[in-house]
């Protein structure tokens, strides 16, 4: 049983719809990457799975139901979102959005507290800036705290929108690396939208080509850069 | 000197029920950016219910949680089956139906408990007797360096104090809070981590209404009257603490209220000449529209951080 | 929805219809002084001063998108300025009109000022502020010599005795001795005719090159400045302006009452609420609005005028509010409001004209041939 499967979704924007009809799988422990240009619906496709937007069609977590279900309910469901733009609460320090990313969690303030210095440990910019307002962070210093409040809530899932908008690429690799790093050693799974192919791919277990609301390409890393068309028309490389 | 002490404790117990009506204004402006022009007759509302439970008998100590309760009750319910459809249309939308709102309760309260219309009558001809929360018989006083201070006043601020010292037990240290203080921030994120938004909107309004409760008892309690205008004047005054603090600071509106108060006082006693009693409420437009033209964040306000 | 009937703008058909609307029209303006009760024009006169009020507001609110729960106070800066005018200075009540109309405008200028750096809500407050302070104003002791205090003016209308039974215009006298009750014909001519200028006034400028700068502010008002809308100056005439509007029925009430009190309900905030209120419930941004709210508003007040007694209720609905022991009108109109948002944002004119459109299609003249309709779009975001 894979830990995500939408069928037939789509979605959109009042009268347009964007997201026509595709078919996604996140198996156990993988990375899944969604690579497409501008528009090509990356960000409509997460939106769905977060339930967002209106969608139609189904979307299954572990086997359950979870089309029905309200953006927060899904969170509580144990799927994590960094969305696009990092979404941090800008008015709040960084301590209380690392907070806020536990808010669904029942399993006392002293795991809650470990799991803070554990992710404290891992981005120590973090660390020194604690009680700074997160509206101040620079832009890397942001993702990573959007980053480090959705694993707060010890997600089995975690959808990255974009992660590396606006960063430099120094920044984005370390970012990369982490998450890796956690695919790797907790089994996380992650799904992640990008636009940057090159990076990207090194470390997905599959990947998933958008172009205009349809699913084009699909397979492993290897299987589509083996491919010239795919690789001319889409990765640019 | 004792003058000067005498007024500003008048000042700050008369503070003290802006304070918690621009609590209530600020708590919910937070959540949804929209301002309840209802504030003041929610408030008012509750207050005729705790009049109504002394009418019956019941003690003060019970009548005030039950307006509080009463509060919290309506607050909550007008979240949710006015305010959340509404403001899927738009803010002007909201602004109408808390107007509309105001209206129908100053007719309501009017229905229920205005015994008979007198003629001419503007608002607030008919008034029921209000017992006060704290002792205020003319001889209540204390003496503090040569100054007649009236326990009521001290026990107004003294009351003010601690339910500020609970509202920030209650933003920093409690799941509730936290998740106030995001939705206040950003809504959208808030959804994404877990947070139910609506739960928290529908709290806020609740709690909005109930300190809003609490602050009509009290100024009832040192008017020793409810009446149907009780709440015209106290909405602005809260307003200005309101916008004084910023709109977004829970502390900034107890600190806005505390000095409009004292300065509402004070130029009132003051310049008795020029202000004096009438023009009071002039001290309220004053203070807005300094505040809005020179740090229209407020004192204690966040100017929001966009960031791209 | 079938359409059942094809109307073409500027055609036959249409020319029928508005011409049977503004026959009955006229037919009421005229059957109402003449065969109405004394007390019916009295409510119509209310109405009248409701209406006009009402229209000066929807122009600032229904066109401007800037939001006021302070006309109130121009509503009393004329009612004063009339009653100051005619019971201190013995001015003949017709001639304070227009230092009426001067006095709000400037006034109502230079609240615009912080309006022009103010906006939504904030506004909201600042008005509401000025209409809380004007009573206030007018009853402090230091301005008593002129306002007289909290009792106010009397004598502040025309004063018609035996020797002065009657006005004539230019020797012309249509209403005979206007002694006692005959004055309520010539007070509801005063009310009409105020109506139908504050109308002339607000249509032309809706459908000016200026209205279509405020419709822009209200819409957008970053892309009316890129287009060359002059917000400052927009803004503070059309603030003006509306205030000045409203001084007209303002000093219509002083007029008509014989005195001014800083208690009446019109001159307090009430008021202003009331005008906001009646506005959005006949249609904020249409010209018709104002008009049919103010008319419906009365009609409820005055129907439910009676009902804190039981008895007075109609038999079907008195369970509903014989309990009451105030009159529900403005209870019932609160509702009203409140659901009317919900139903139908633009009051009850948006209503009509959605009811209109599923059954008649009105087909526009050809381009160029005429002005275009101005379309209603939402008001914009408070």
């Amino acid at each position: 049983m894979s830990i995500l499967h939408a069928r037939q979704l789509s979605a959109g924007y009042g009268p347009v719809t964007v997201l026509h009809d595709i078919e996604l799988v996140v198996e156990e422990g993988e990375i899944v990457v969604i690579l497409g240009a501008n528009g090509a619906g990356k960000t409509t496709t997460m939106r769905a799975v977060s339930g967002t937007i209106p969608r139609q069609g189904s979307v299954e977590l572990n086997g359950h139901d979870i089309t029905k279900l309200s953006p927060d309910a899904i969170v509580r469901q144990g799927v994590a979102q960094v969305p696009q733009g990092r979404g941090t609460f800008p008015e709040l320090s960084v301590h209380d959005n690392l907070r806020a990313g536990a808010i669904t969690r029942h399993d006392g303030s002293a795991a809650v507290a470990a799991d803070m210095e554990r992710w404290y440990g891992q981005f120590p910019r973090l660390a020194e800036r604690k009680d700074q307002r997160a509206g101040s962070l620079s832009g890397g210093e942001q993702q990573m705290l959007a980053i480090a409040r959705a694993l707060m809530s010890r997600p089995k899932l975690l959808l990255c929108d974009e992660p590396s908008l606006g960063l430099a690429p120094l920044i984005t690799q370390e970012l990369f690396a982490v998450i890796e790093r956690l695919n790797k050693e907790e089994g996380l799974s992650v799904l992640l939208v990008e636009q940057n192919a090159n990076l990207a791919m090194h470390m997905a277990s599959r990947v998933y080509l958008l172009e205009t609301g349809r699913i084009v390409a699909e397979g492993s890393a290897e299987e589509l850069s083996a491919d010239d068309t795919i690789r001319k028309a889409y990765l640019g490389f | 000197m004792e003058l000067f002490l005498q007024r500003l404790f008048d000042g700050l117990s008369q503070g003290s029920v802006y304070s918690l009506i621009a609590l209530g204004l600020v708590i919910i402006y937070r959540g949804t950016g929209h301002l309840n022009f209802a504030q003041g007759e929610m408030a008012l509302f509750c207050t005729y219910v705790v009049y109504q439970c002394g009418e019956w008998g019941i003690p003060l100590g019970i009548a005030l949680p039950i307006g509080m309760l009463v509060g919290f009750v309506m607050g909550a319910t007008v979240e949710v089956t006015l305010i959340r459809p509404i403001a899927k249309k738009s803010q002007f939308a909201v602004f109408i139906v808390t107007l509309g709102l105001f209206q129908f309760l100053n007719w309501l309260d009017g229905a229920i408990w205005k015994d008979q219309p007198l003629p001419n009558s503007g608002v607030g001809s008919s008034q029921q007797s209000f017992p006060s929360l704290f002792p205020n018989k003319p001889d209540d006083f204390v003496n503090v360096f040569g100054a007649a201070i009236k326990i009521q006043s001290i026990g107004v601020f003294a009351l003010v104090i601690v339910l500020t010292g609970l509202l920030f037990l209650l933003f920093n240290r409690t799941k509730l809070g936290l998740s106030m203080n995001a939705v206040a921030s950003n809504a959208e994120s808030a959804k994404l981590v877990g947070i139910r938004t609506n739960l928290v909107l529908m709290m806020s309004w609740g709690i909005a209404a109930a300190i809003g409760a609490l602050g009509g008892v009290v100024f009832a309690g040192i008017n020793s009257n409810v009446n149907l205008g009780l709440m015209f004047s106290v909405f602005i005054y809260a307003s200005a603490a309101a916008t004084l603090g910023g709109f977004d600071s829970p502390g900034g509106a107890v600190l806005g209220g505390l000095i409009i108060g004292v300065i509402e006082n004070m130029a009132a006693g003051y310049s008795d000449e020029w202000i004096g009693q009438e023009l009071k409420v002039g001290v309220a437009l004053v203070v807005i529209l300094v505040v809005l033209l020179v740090k229209p964040s407020g004192l204690f306000g966040t100017a929001k951080v966009e960031r791209v | 929805m079938k359409t059942i009937a094809t109307i073409k703008s500027g055609g036959t058909a249409s020319w029928a219809i508005r011409l049977v609307t503004a026959a009955v029209v006229v037919y009421l303006m005229f059957w109402i002084p003449t065969s109405a009760s004394n007390g019916m024009i009295d409510s119509c006169i209310t109405a009248l001063t409701l209406m006009a009020a009402a229209m000066s507001l929807n122009l600032l609110l229904g066109y401007t998108g800037l939001i006021s729960i302070g006309h109130s106070a121009f509503f009393g800066i004329g009612a004063y300025t009339t009653g100051i005018l005619v019971s201190r200075y013995g001015w003949s009540p017709f001639q304070t009109l227009a230092v009426a109309f001067v006095i709000a405008f400037v006034v109502g200028a230079l609240v615009s000022l912080p309006a022009l750096r103010i906006k939504g809500v904030y506004l909201a407050l600042v008005t509401l502020a000025l209409g809380l302070v004007f009573p206030q104003l007018v009853k402090a002791q230091k301005l008593e010599w002129l306002t007289g205090g909290a009792r106010g003016l009397d004598k502040t209308g025309f004063r018609f005795t035996k020797d002065n039974p009657t006005y004539e215009i230019f020797g012309w006298n249509p209403w005979g001795s206007l002694r006692g009750e005959n004055v309520k014909p010539f007070h509801y001519w005063i009310a009409m005719i105020i109506v139908i200028g504050v109308y002339l006034v607000c249509r032309g400028v809706v459908k000016s090159r200026a209205g279509r700068s405020m419709i822009a502010i209200r819409d957008n008002e970053t892309a009316a400045a890129v287009m060359g809308v002059n917000l400052a100056i927009t803004k503070a005439l059309v603030f003006g302006l509306s205030a000045a509007l409203c001084a007209l029925p303002g000093s219509l009430s002083a007029i008509r009452t014989g005195n001014v009190t800083p208690d009446s309900t019109n001159i307090t905030v009430q008021g202003a609420i009331t005008f906001l209120i009646v506005m959005v419930v006949g249609g904020a941004g249409s010209l018709w609005g104002p008009i049919i709210g103010a008319g419906l508003f009365v009609f409820i007040t005055e129907l439910t005028g009676d009902w804190s007694d039981p008895d007075q209720i109609p038999g079907i609905i008195r369970p509903l509010f014989s309990w009451s022991n105030t009159p529900p009108g403005s209870g019932i109109f609160a509702i009203l409001l409140i659901v009317l948002m919900f139903v139908a944002p633009f009051g009850i004119v948006g209503m009509w004209r959605r009811l209109v459109a599923r059954f008649v299609t009105v087909t526009p003249r050809p381009a160029g041939t005429g002005t275009i309709e101005s379309v209603v779009s939402a008001p914009a975001e408070a």
